[in-house]
């Protein structure tokens, strides 16, 4: 790309010598650019560097070329021509160009000779938005990444998936059913996370729940790559089936030390809260609707009568109006800070970042902290020889309140609490209370700290050894007052730790003959995982200053070491090969045999091969000479990879106590599961075939892939006969397959010289997915909803997740509308748990009687709709013009549905006027009145005729018009969302250089600006993976930050 | 040039050939079908002259819903085809509810409408069985007759399985409850119909309760129509005049209309069968099934008391015609005069 000219002027003399003063800068932040090595084009001679600043004084002959280069920059030529004072404004080298360096399965690459599928996003695109976890704002940049942040809560992280679903499996049911999370690997400096971990538990609220992925500052992320298909994950293949994200940290690269300082300041709201009635006008409603639906009015009376807090009207305890959502949602104000020093040069270089998050919920008592240390350096004294160190020390701090990592169940009830009682007090209220008062402190510590040797034995064969420790501890102290439990305090403190121990030993040939290169490498690699957490749960103790650890009672406390104890050990040994014809032809052929602790004895090893190919054809003859394109490519992959899944226990059993046989001591297995000694690691197989394009010197560029992943040997536990004497066993028999598409663009439609510089990116993915295998060559199975009822069907060649809901085709306008039975003249009816039918009439739902007997019950249910978004992406926008930069994300999903359970409770509330609930007002929705309405909701008010809504009663067997497993409520959750909006400003140098400054940036930024949706609910996003939008999730927040970037 | 412009292109075609391979190897969305479901009912006894819905008799075992049920091959016990209940005939069928609340016999039938059916049929995707009312014992086989063999087929995109050798065995007519008719032979056995309630009816001659044994009812079709008359006789087999149970609710004793009442008689026009539908009326049992009747008078009883004699029936009339009920207070008359 460099373009040789000529320096040397024949005809003239000796040129002399000049001296030049300049400083090069950033185009994007104007920041300078420090260590950057001047060269003289036509000669290996350097003229010298640039300071910290980017200010540079060289002395070069007079009609020298000046080359300036510098890593993830576009090389600069100017020639000096007597010209003494330069400002060299350098350009970033946007993502798709060719010649980025990417670090894909352990070594660097230029992305011209990669065959994978990946795309980097830099540090600097998340840096601007305060968000507790950096893989938030990764939503709506890479194609194929769908990210949900369906949780607000300060910490947590949503739910990320690698193109598409990668598991069938279901924790819980109803409205805590959880898909098992399956984000992919993150291997942060070279070091593999798994992110699944300590937030797996979140769930049960066993552990803090914080993620990790919340414990690393965006500020000292110089990097995000995103890795898609088998052959760019292929050498992360113990843990990289569902996609692999590697996040690189800052390092040191000025010769003269940096200190950078970035801070925000920024304030939380919490989203439109919902309106409710209160006071007498709820009293007035709940009266009008039992004198209007009971029975008559001699019991409606009595029924009023009875219930006390609509008679006794001026008692002063149920004379109220409370606001119960203003009790626990409020504005906060929060900061961070991140401090950062680096310096060096390619043979030492050090960095050293401190950050502080400090986040305030918008639900009282909840809250995240986060301190962190980092470190790193390299020594290379000599060319031969280098040794990188890393240290990481992270602190998280969070305040769950009385909910979990997730869930703000407490609330939800209490803030669902009817305006006429009066607010949280000793004797009302207790959800509330103790989501206000329980004393809770989450605490996750994580000390990483990586070195890592190289070393070239002759020139092309380097050895690389990388040794990295990572402890992680997380407690969780609660403490609940005596008045919260029936007198009853309770103290209960977690403790937990994880440890993995990683080594790797490489060995990496390279070599360039004349047009044909070679890379290969070998490797093996191994980690040792151990996990244990103790709890301690005293009840009774003596009184609410007292917090343990004696005076409780025995008879409840309980203590003891937890059961998702673990120790895994897996063992791999890799090799690849890649070979290119002139960077026009590429192939990669790798191999990878991986042993796992948790693969039951029959099947120790599994084989990982992958192969890829590339072809760049802008580098044919025919094409090399065309001025419309930079750069084209078709590229072709195939490859498996797997994941850990299952237990030691599951493959070879559990062996306890089982009393005495024969006088002695016997030990036996745990009759609860068969091992499964053929059991082996969940495995994708993925074929990927892709065609990236850049045109008109980058006004355009275009990457394309499309993708056919396989999921096979998903765990899943299966019954077994009691014939067996065993419960149940763990199998590999759950297949999925997803096949996509993915396509990201980027436009920059003003020319080059404009002043105003504009970048226009779009991504999208569509991404279907269809379930090929169920244990045991079932073709359907049924998981059965629980308290909701919403049942989810796994069914062969139907997409994986597909709720089971009763068909509501509208609501009958009046009596006559009501199907009749014509052999028996009865009219279409239902039961409430009992023999008594319960006739359909004006104002019920009509659902549709699939198997025509005119009775509604659980064989009318129907497969609906799909939980899983199957169109995602995003649009950004970046416009610059001279210090002002504007900067706007946004992200959608398409095609998605989601069931609306929280609109169908508020509904529900109306089912017994006698429940002291909270009643939202429903006039703007088109529910039926009168006789002859055409409405799209039923009766809310005929409470006598309605079942038992509660989830202990049968749900299943009752009338429910506005029950959760119905079409009714299932919506569709399409959105657009504006992500960040941010705007910013770069102060002007010389001002900068009298207050000692080097640079310095300001910003103002609004985070979750709004959500474009037809949906009904509130946020079609915080809805969990299987789509299921309950009041009791924790609601996003919206952010407003001021932000300051100062450079010394 | 022309060559690599080639080995584009043939590259495409392979990439989409692959992909359009891949997913010919997924499976298709196909019902689930198990085997091992079955009609949990297979002999059918329906009781000819009344509409019968046969239900729960199938248990899916899993399989995907809606099945779809067909019969075939409806014959004879001895392998002759049936084509009695192969052949469509006039049903009366409920095309809108009947609540008990119409108020001419034209309202109740605008509610029902002539349809084209065969006798037996299965529902489509619930496998009830129906019998319909219009089926008799005169062009269907019935007890003693074995009856009828047929097949179902049931199937649904996953997979057909065919259940052969159900039985229908119809019963003859009972044309009304309670009867003493004798199930296997259609005729009657003899024997006394009771009343359901009596209470209070003081015997003329011995001056003590009637019991349920001393009142002896019985149904007799006087021909075809559309109605129904309440005749009470003495033991004598003289007509009582009914206005003597003048406590009665005579509008709304029974869901009749335009009542006509003599000295012999008290007679409706009424839509059958009695009761129309199995559901509580006014002018039914609380669950609907059968009519439900009650005369009343009162008297001044043994010093003084005010005594309010009862006198109560709960029936059914399947077929249509003109019926009277007959109440013959066998063994004393009731006495209606007071003390």
């Amino acid at each position: 790309m460099l373009a040789v000219l000529t320096a040397i002027n024949a005809h003239a003399q000796t040129p002399k010598n000049i001296t030049i003063k300049g400083v090069v800068v950033e185009r994007a932040n104007g920041l300078g650019i420090p260590s950057l090595v001047i060269m003289i084009s036509g000669t290996q001679k350097s003229a010298g560097y640039t300071d910290s600043d980017g200010k540079f004084s060289v002395t070069v002959p007079e009609d020298a070329e000046l080359v300036f280069r510098y890593m993830g920059f576009k090389t600069q030529s100017i020639k000096v021509k007597g010209k003494t004072d330069l400002k060299v404004q350098l350009v970033e080298d946007n993502a798709t160009s060719l010649k980025q360096v990417q670090v894909i399965g352990y070594t660097p690459k230029t992305k011209e000779v990669t065959t994978g599928a990946a795309v980097t996003i830099s540090g600097k695109d998340i840096q601007d938005v305060p968000e507790a976890n950096l893989i938030s704002l990764l939503q709506g940049k890479v194609a194929g990444l769908n990210i949900q942040n369906n949780t607000g809560s300060p910490g947590a992280r949503g739910s990320i998936f690698v193109r598409g679903l990668s598991s069938i499996d279901v924790q819980g049911s109803g409205n805590n059913a959880f898909l098992t999370p399956t984000s992919p690997l993150f291997v942060i400096d070279g070091v593999p996370i798994d992110a699944n971990t300590d937030y797996e538990y979140g769930f049960s609220g066993g552990g803090p729940g914080i993620s990790p992925l919340s414990l690393i500052p965006a500020e000292d992320v110089e990097e995000i790559t995103v890795l898609r298909d088998a052959q760019a994950t292929s050498l992360y293949g113990s843990q990289g089936a569902y996609g692999v994200i590697l996040i690189t940290t800052k390092r040191g690269k000025s010769k003269t030390p940096i200190i950078q300082y970035t801070s925000n300041v920024f304030i939380n709201t919490p989203p439109n809260l919902k309106e409710v009635l209160g006071g007498n006008g709820e009293r007035t409603l709940r009266i009008w609707q039992i004198n209007t639906f009971g029975k008559d009015i001699y019991s409606a009376r009595q029924t009023i009568d009875n219930a006390p807090f609509l008679a006794d009207s001026l008692n002063a305890f149920y004379n109220n109006s409370t606001n119960w959502q203003d009790l626990f949602y409020r504005t906060t104000f929060n900061q961070t800070h991140n401090i950062s020093a680096s310096g060096g040069d390619d043979n030492f270089n050090y960095k050293v970042n401190m950050g502080y998050y400090d986040e305030n919920g918008i639900i009282k008592n909840t809250g995240f902290k986060r301190y962190s240390l980092n470190m790193n350096t390299r020594y290379r004294p000599n060319a031969k020889i280098s040794f990188n160190a890393n240290i990481s020390t992270n602190l998280g701090n969070r305040q769950n309140g009385s909910g979990n990592g997730v869930l703000q169940t407490g609330i939800a009830s209490a803030a669902s609490a009817s305006s006429l009682l009066p607010g949280p007090s000793l004797f009302n209220g207790n959800a509330a209370l103790g989501a206000l008062i329980t004393e809770n402190d989450n605490k996750t510590g994580n000390l990483k700290a990586v070195v890592e040797g190289k070393y070239e034995f002759i020139k092309s064969l380097t050895a690389t050894s990388t040794f990295s420790y990572d402890y992680n501890t997380g407690t969780v102290e609660t403490f609940t007052p005596a008045i919260l439990g029936n007198n009853v305090a309770k103290v209960y403190s977690y403790n937990d730790k994880r440890s993995t121990l990683y080594n790797r030993n490489m060995l990496n040939f390279s070599k360039t003959i004349k047009k044909h290169s070679i890379n290969a490498f070998v490797f093996n690699e191994m980690y040792i995982r151990n996990f244990q957490a103790h709890a301690i749960n005293n009840e009774q103790t003596t009184n609410d200053q007292y917090q343990g650890p004696v005076g409780s009672t025995g008879a409840t406390s309980k203590s003891g070491i937890l059961d998702n104890y673990f120790d895994l050990r897996s063992v791999a040994f890799a090799s690849q090969v890649a070979y290119d014809f002139d960077k026009k032809y590429v192939v990669e052929l790798s191999y990878r045999l991986d042993g796992l602790s948790t693969s039951g004895p029959n099947a120790p090893w599994s084989k990982n091969p992958s192969v890829g190919l590339r072809w760049n054809f802008n580098k044919e003859n025919f094409l090399t000479l065309s001025k419309w394109l930079d750069y084209g490519s078709l590229r072709a992959s195939w490859g498996k990879n797997i994941v850990p899944t299952g237990s030691v226990f599951d493959a070879f059993g559990t062996y306890d106590y089982t009393g005495f046989y024969n006088g002695n001591q016997a030990v036996g297995v745990d009759f609860g599961t068969l091992p499964n000694i053929s059991l082996v690691p969940t495995t994708t197989t993925q074929y990927n075939a892709g065609f990236d394009i850049g045109v008109l010197n980058g006004r355009l560029s275009l990457s394309f892939d499309t993708y056919y992943k396989m999921v096979d040997n998903q765990l899943r536990s299966k019954a077994l006969p009691n014939m067996t004497g065993f419960a149940n066993i763990k199998t590999n028999e759950v297949s999925l397959v997803n096949y996509g598409y993915e396509l990201s663009a980027t436009v920059r439609p003003l020319s080059k010289t404009s002043k105003v510089e504009w970048t226009l990116s779009f991504n999208g993915a569509i991404n279907k997915d269809v379930l090929t295998s169920l244990p045991d060559g079932a073709r359907q199975q049924l998981i059965e909803g629980g308290a909701t009822g919403q049942a989810i069907l796994y069914r062969l060649g139907r997409n994986s997740l597909t709720n089971i809901l009763y068909n509501t085709k509208g609501v009958y306008s009046t009596t006559d509308a009501v199907a009749v039975d014509p052999a028996t003249g009865m009219r279409y009816k239902t039961f409430n748990g009992t023999t008594t039918p319960v006739y359909f009439q004006g104002g019920d739902p009509y659902y549709a009687d699939i198997n025509g007997d005119y009775i509604l019950d659980q064989r009318d249910l129907v497969p609906a709709g799909n939980s899983f978004p199957q169109i995602t992406g995003g649009i950004t926008s970046f416009i610059r013009y001279k210090e002002f930069s504007l900067n706007v994300n946004m992200s959608y999903t398409y095609k998605r549905d989601i069931l609306n359970n929280a609109l169908s409770s508020m509904f529900q509330n109306f089912a017994n006027p006698l429940t002291a609930t909270n009643l939202v007002p429903i006039e703007q929705f088109n529910y039926w009145r009168s006789a002859g309405d055409n409405a799209t909701y039923p009766n809310p008010y005929d409470y006598l005729r309605f079942g038992n809504y509660s989830p202990t009663s049968n749900a299943g067997t009752q009338f429910l018009p506005f029950r959760y497993n119905q079409t009714l409520f299932q919506e569709d959750g399409s959105y657009l969302k504006i992500n960040t909006i941010t705007f910013s400003y770069t102060f002007n140098r010389n001002a900068l250089k009298k207050i000692g400054v080097s640079s310095m940036r300001m910003y103002v930024t609004a985070n979750n600006v709004y959500t474009f949706t037809s949906y009904s609910g509130p946020d079609p996003e915080n809805v969990s993976d299987l789509g299921r939008d309950m009041s009791a999730g924790y609601p996003s927040r919206r952010s407003y930050s001021l932000g300051l970037n100062v450079q010394f | 040039m022309l060559k690599n412009k080639t080995n584009a292109l043939l590259i495409l075609i392979l990439a989409t050939l692959l992909f359009g391979a891949c997913k010919k190897l997924l499976p298709t969305d196909k019902d689930a079908f198990n085997a091992d479901a079955g009609f949990t009912q297979t002999i059918y006894q329906p009781v000819l002259g009344r509409t019968t819905v046969m239900s729960n008799n199938f248990n899916s075992q899993g399989s995907s819903l809606p099945l779809t049920f067909k019969i075939v091959g409806i014959r004879n016990s001895d392998g002759i085809s049936a084509p009695e209940l192969l052949k469509s005939f006039p049903i009366s069928v409920w095309k809108k509810a009947y609540d008990g609340s119409e108020k001419t016999l034209a309202e109740i039938e605008a509610k029902r409408v002539v349809e084209e059916h065969p006798f037996f049929e299965i529902r489509q995707h619930s496998g009830e069985l129906i019998m319909w009312s219009e089926a008799t014992s005169n062009i269907v086989k019935s007890f003693p007759d074995s009856g009828y063999v047929f097949d179902v087929e049931v199937s649904n995109s996953g997979g057909r399985k065919y259940y052969n050798g159900l039985k229908l065995q119809p019963y003859k007519e009972r044309a009304y409850e309670p009867n003493n008719i004798n199930p296997l032979t259609g005729t009657s056995t003899g024997g006394n119909i009771f009343p359901t309630r009596i209470d209070n009816i003081v015997g003329e001659a011995s001056s003590s309760f009637l019991n349920f044994g001393d009142v002896n009812i019985s149904f007799h079709r006087k021909g075809d129509g559309n109605s129904l008359s309440f005749k009470f006789l003495d033991t004598l087999s003289n007509p009582i005049d009914p206005a003597k149970f003048k406590l009665t609710n005579w509008a709304k004793l029974i869901h009749g209309f335009n009542m006509k009442m003599t000295t012999t008689e008290v007679t409706y026009d009424v839509a059958y069968p009695i009761p129309c539908v199995f559901i509580p009326t006014p002018y039914t049992t609380a669950d609907g099934r059968r009519a439900s009747v009650n005369f009343l008078y009162d008297r001044m009883g043994f010093g003084g008391v005010r005594q309010v004699a009862r006198l109560g029936f709960d029936f059914t009339i399947f077929q249509k015609g003109s019926w009277d009920i007959i109440i013959w207070f066998k063994t004393d008359n009731p006495k209606f005069t007071d003390d």
